[in-house]
């Protein structure tokens, strides 16, 4: 009885100090920072077959880096903006997910984001690298930064090689240039320039003549001045005097398509364009040149951050997986076949791209205000009412600067 | 009075032509159906030509394709998990139509012949479910059933889609339209009222049931929405055929060979379904158990 | 059959009690799953809606401020406008070609089975394909303007969008409502007929005066149902649109305003208002439709 009474207290000390040890070395570990490991979410959508490969590649390579942290990838494949906040509201966010320049503002005024700054420091992260006009893309009003861009792409204008040479035409670099060769040109079945009847184009030409949609500040529009006046006359006229035409006007859905289809020379779009058509219109030669230029150079930023959802369990692993995926690794392999661009400078696109990259100094992102979608939409509706002749330039503007600021 | 599926067809109630005049209109009368049945097919042709072309094919509109090949099927078949996703929508369908069936025709019949305070008002309640938007009703359906621990289950979407509104107010029409001759007989039986539904109206209601099966594995067949939200972000082992087809669809292009492909392999199962119960739209089924 | 009895239900009130405790019984479950997943979100929003309310609830106290907005909402009665004037002309529309298909198919011509199956493929077919193909029939090069000639974008006119939109989907919504009739007709005795053809009634006299008027439940359940689906559209013009409602608002439904709002705005107090304002409308509408057709049910 004795002994068994002895081993019961022999037993439990030892337990007791196994404990003990065992606590003071995790306590030990967490002095210094834990590992992160765990499960987490990686959400966005599917933007081509290649890049979810690539992407997947990537992801691999991250969980050899990190074997303690598993990455499940889900993709949504359709409505993501519905879906996400959904999630949002729910509490039940992915992890790390996509965030499009255009709802960034949105979302961050919203409070879903996690701002990344303290992770940035402690991890002593250089963000030189980034193109500052994308990095600032996804700064809140706060300065703070909710995300990191993946990619990006500013608009380029493509030039259908035969038919430019068969009219003599050289490639356009001014506006005057443009209109001159949109006159020479000659396309059978089609006009010469297909743009597309919405400002996610049109701005560009704005910012080309010196004009903005909001101040600096965004506390008033500034859509209704002669310099954005001026824009708009000379696209919308484009449009009218018959050398251009809508995607619908030809018969397309988007002025790829045109491109593709050879109803029109000349199309402004982005890097998309060129995967696009070595799937879809293989045949078709065409060239990638810098953006036209009006009074100066201008552009647009169309850019996806890896943002970390705000309710994240796991945001130590969340920004592991972050900064591997912007990291010159991550982001060379799947830029590596030129579906996106990237948004390091210190990572080097694939051939062909310079027109693309050149913009990089004059593109804005395309974002405005929270809550804008609304004046966009007006934007485009009242454009389209020009472009069918019932309503006029100064009109328009002037119903997108009342609508602007109210929502202001 | 068991559906008398012999007699299905064989009803004719036409009447033979008898003049020439006669006889012309009744030819003008099957050209024109046939062509508008031709017109109805094409899109059904088209999808299964594009789904034997390629990708750079399918910007045309021909209607035979140049080379015709099944590359696109053993894509999805095999890259795909696609029949695993045909058997996720296959059991969400028979299941959720069985639920509409039961629980449907029984509100329908409450609805349609029994007496309880508050009918009416209730029944408008019913109606106006159908007035809220899919779109307004998102968030808050969401949080409930994420709340709850539903979501990336197939729980959650059944149990929002046990019964459908649809459904049931189109039982309780087709129960008013039986006359009350059957229901008195059964009283005059000492029928309880679930016998008397059970036994006697339930069966007088075969092309109701029939079409709402139908219509009913059809919706949940083809839905999306619903789904996406609340089976798209987990498991793609959960995917309906749906979001499978969703998944050929990206930012700046369309996988139209693959898509098509799995809409075909998709569309085989409700063409079934429908082959089969469009039978039973018999005529003269109500008729026959007035006298009987 | 032996007669037995009348059992004794004790008073006409226990039998009326019992009546109204079964039929209580019968429409539970129903009745649970709508007033969870349709009531309280409509009363959810009638409560958000006198806020802005963000993606994590309450931003700002408006109280009555989003249905001021609303009022003064050029946008949102442009979008009540769309999509009334698209109701009035698919209903309709919808209602003819599904009764027409119904008849036709009802009646006794050789080869019913696949007529009815061909009208009621294109509810079978896959949204993404049949939204594909239209618009690719009517885009300005597109089959549309190969037979009828000119060289109009029918998606992309302001002029013909809304229209192009109810057109598709008349024709896609057709096979669904015609199996509706379908059954509808089924259930008219035969010796209704038999009796009118004894009189000589010919086909028309007898469609018109005999099967129109009987089929005045199935006619409301359609008219009904097309009209709450028609107000609420939304998928084609999303699509055809690009989300923007254009060309020159003339795609902008309510529903349409509404999601814009919601899920791109974040502006879910605002959203809610749209839709109760919308779920009023709809279920004014209904009503009317209940007191001038639904007089032919008495239970």
């Amino acid at each position: 009885m004795n002994h068994r009474r002895l081993l019961a207290a022999v037993v439990c000390t030892g337990l007791f100090v196994l404990a003990a040890v065992g606590a003071s070395v995790s306590q030990g570990k967490s002095a210094a920072p834990a590992a992160p490991s765990g499960t987490i979410t990686l959400s966005g959508w599917a933007s081509s077959p290649t890049e979810t490969r690539l992407l997947r590649e990537v992801i691999r390579g991250f969980e050899r880096t990190f074997p303690a942290i598993k990455v499940n990838y889900a993709p949504v494949s359709g409505d993501y903006p519905a879906a996400m906040l959904a999630k949002f509201a729910a509490r039940t966010p992915p992890d790390v997910f996509y965030v499009d320049s255009n709802v960034a503002p949105d979302w961050i005024k919203q409070r879903v984001l996690e701002p990344l700054d303290t992770f940035v420091s402690k991890s002593k992260l250089k963000t030189a690298a980034f193109y500052p006009p994308l990095l600032n893309g996804f700064r809140g009003p706060d300065r703070k930064l909710y995300g990191f861009p993946k990619d990006w792409s500013p608009l380029a204008m493509q030039t259908n090689n035969q038919l430019l040479a068969s009219s003599g035409v050289a490639i356009p670099k001014t506006w005057a240039e443009l209109s001159a060769a949109a006159k020479k040109l000659s396309v059978p079945g089609g006009r010469a320039i297909c743009l597309s009847p919405s400002w996610d184009r049109l701005l560009a030409f704005v910012y080309q003549n010196g004009g903005t949609f909001l101040n600096a500040a965004k506390t008033r529009s500034t859509v209704n001045t002669p310099a954005v006046a001026a824009a708009v006359r000379f696209y919308v006229g484009l449009i009218t005097s018959g050398v251009a035409g809508t995607p619908a006007q030809l018969g397309v859905g988007w002025c790829g398509e045109a491109l593709g289809k050879e109803k029109a020379a000349i199309a402004f779009e982005g890097n998309w364009v060129v995967p696009f058509m070595a799937d879809t219109f293989p045949t078709v030669k065409f060239t990638n040149s810098k953006m036209v230029r009006g009074k100066q150079d201008g552009n647009l930023a169309f850019t996806v951050s890896y943002s970390m959802a705000r309710d994240s369990k796991n945001k130590p692993a969340a920004w592991q997986l972050i900064r591997y995926l912007v990291g010159q690794p991550g982001m060379k392999t799947w830029t590596s076949k030129g579906l996106a661009l990237p948004s390091r400078s210190d990572v080097k696109p694939v051939a062909g791209r310079a027109a693309f990259i050149a913009a990089a100094p004059s593109a804005r992102p395309w974002q405005f205000a929270p809550a804008f979608t609304k004046v966009i939409d007006v934007a485009n509706n009242e454009l389209t009412a020009v472009l069918e002749g019932k309503q006029t330039i100064p009109g328009m503007l002037q119903k997108i600067e009342q609508t602007a600021n109210d929502a202001l | 009075m068991a559906i008398d599926v012999a007699r299905i067809d064989q009803v004719d109630r036409s009447i033979p032509a008898r003049t020439p005049g006669e006889r012309a209109r009744r030819v003008i009368t099957y050209a024109i159906l046939l062509a508008v049945s031709a017109l109805f097919f094409v899109p059904f042709v088209w999808t299964i030509s594009t789904s034997l072309k390629s990708l750079p094919e399918t910007t045309g509109f021909d209607l035979l394709p140049d080379n015709p090949s099944l590359r696109a099927y053993r894509e999805v078949l095999t890259e795909f998990d696609f029949l695993r996703y045909a058997a996720n929508s296959l059991f969400l369908a028979v299941t959720i139509t069985l639920a509409n069936l039961i629980l449907c025709s029984i509100g329908g019949y409450a609805f349609a012949r029994l007496r309880f305070p508050g009918r009416e008002v209730l029944f408008m309640l019913v109606l106006a479910t159908l007035m809220i938007p899919d779109q307004l009703r998102l968030v808050p359906v969401f949080v409930m059933l994420s709340g709850w621990g539903l979501v990336g289950s197939f729980k959650g979407y059944m149990l929002i889609k046990l019964v459908l509104a649809t459904n049931l107010f189109f039982m309780r029409q087709y129960f008013l339209t039986i006359p009350r001759d059957f229901e008195e007989a059964a009283k005059l039986d000492n029928a309880g009222h679930f016998k008397t539904f059970w036994k006697v109206m339930l069966p007088l209601t075969g092309p109701a049931l029939a079409a709402i099966t139908i219509l009913t594995f059809q919706g949940i067949w083809n839905e999306f929405f619903w789904p996406l939200l609340l089976l798209g972000f987990g498991d793609p082992s959960h995917y309906t055929v749906q979001l499978g087809i969703a998944q050929f669809r990206f930012q700046y292009q369309t996988l139209w060979p693959q898509l098509m492909a799995a809409s075909v392999i998709a569309i085989v199962p409700i063409v079934v379904i429908f082959l089969f119960f469009q039978r039973y739209f018999v005529a003269g089924v109500v008729a026959s158990g007035v006298k009987g | 059959m032996a007669a037995t009895a009348p059992r004794q239900q004790g008073t006409l009130g226990s039998a009326r009690l019992r009546e109204a405790l079964v039929g209580y019984a019968f429409i539970a479950v129903p009745m649970g799953i709508f007033l969870t997943f349709f009531i309280y979100p409509l009363v959810y929003s009638l409560y958000i809606s006198r806020y802005d309310w963000g993606v994590f609830g309450k931003i700002e106290t408006l109280g009555w401020e989003n249905y001021r907005e609303m009022w003064h909402d050029e946008i949102f009665w442009r979008s009540i406008k769309n999509t009334l004037l698209y109701t009035v002309v698919v209903v309709p529309v919808e209602m003819a070609l599904a009764l027409s298909l119904a008849v036709i198919v009802n009646a006794g011509i050789r080869g019913k089975s696949f007529f009815r199956s061909s009208f009621y493929f294109p509810s079978l077919a896959s949204s993404a394909a049949i939204t594909a193909i239209a618009i690719y029939i009517l885009s300005a090069d597109g089959l549309l303007n190969a037979v009828v000639g000119g060289q109009r974008s029918w998606f992309g006119d302001s002029d013909t969008a809304l229209w192009s939109i109810a057109g598709l989907n008349a024709w896609t919504t057709s096979g669904t409502m015609m199996l509706f009739y379908l059954a509808a007709l089924q259930a008219i005795p035969t010796d209704v007929y038999e009796a009118a053809a004894m009189d000589g009634a010919k086909t028309w006299r007898t469609f018109s005066r005999i099967t129109f008027p009987l089929l005045k439940p199935g006619h409301f359940f359609v008219s009904v149902v097309a009209v709450i689906g028609a107000l609420q559209v939304f998928d084609q013009a999303f699509i055809v649109s690009n989300g923007s409602g254009g060309p020159n608002y003339s795609t902008l439904t309510a529903v349409l305003y509404l999601y814009r709002t919601a899920i791109a705005d974040v502006r879910f107090g605002y959203a809610a208002t749209i839709g109760i304002a919308l779920f009023l409308l709809i279920f004014t509408l209904t009503l009317i439709q209940r007191l001038l057709f639904g007089k032919a049910e008495t239970a």
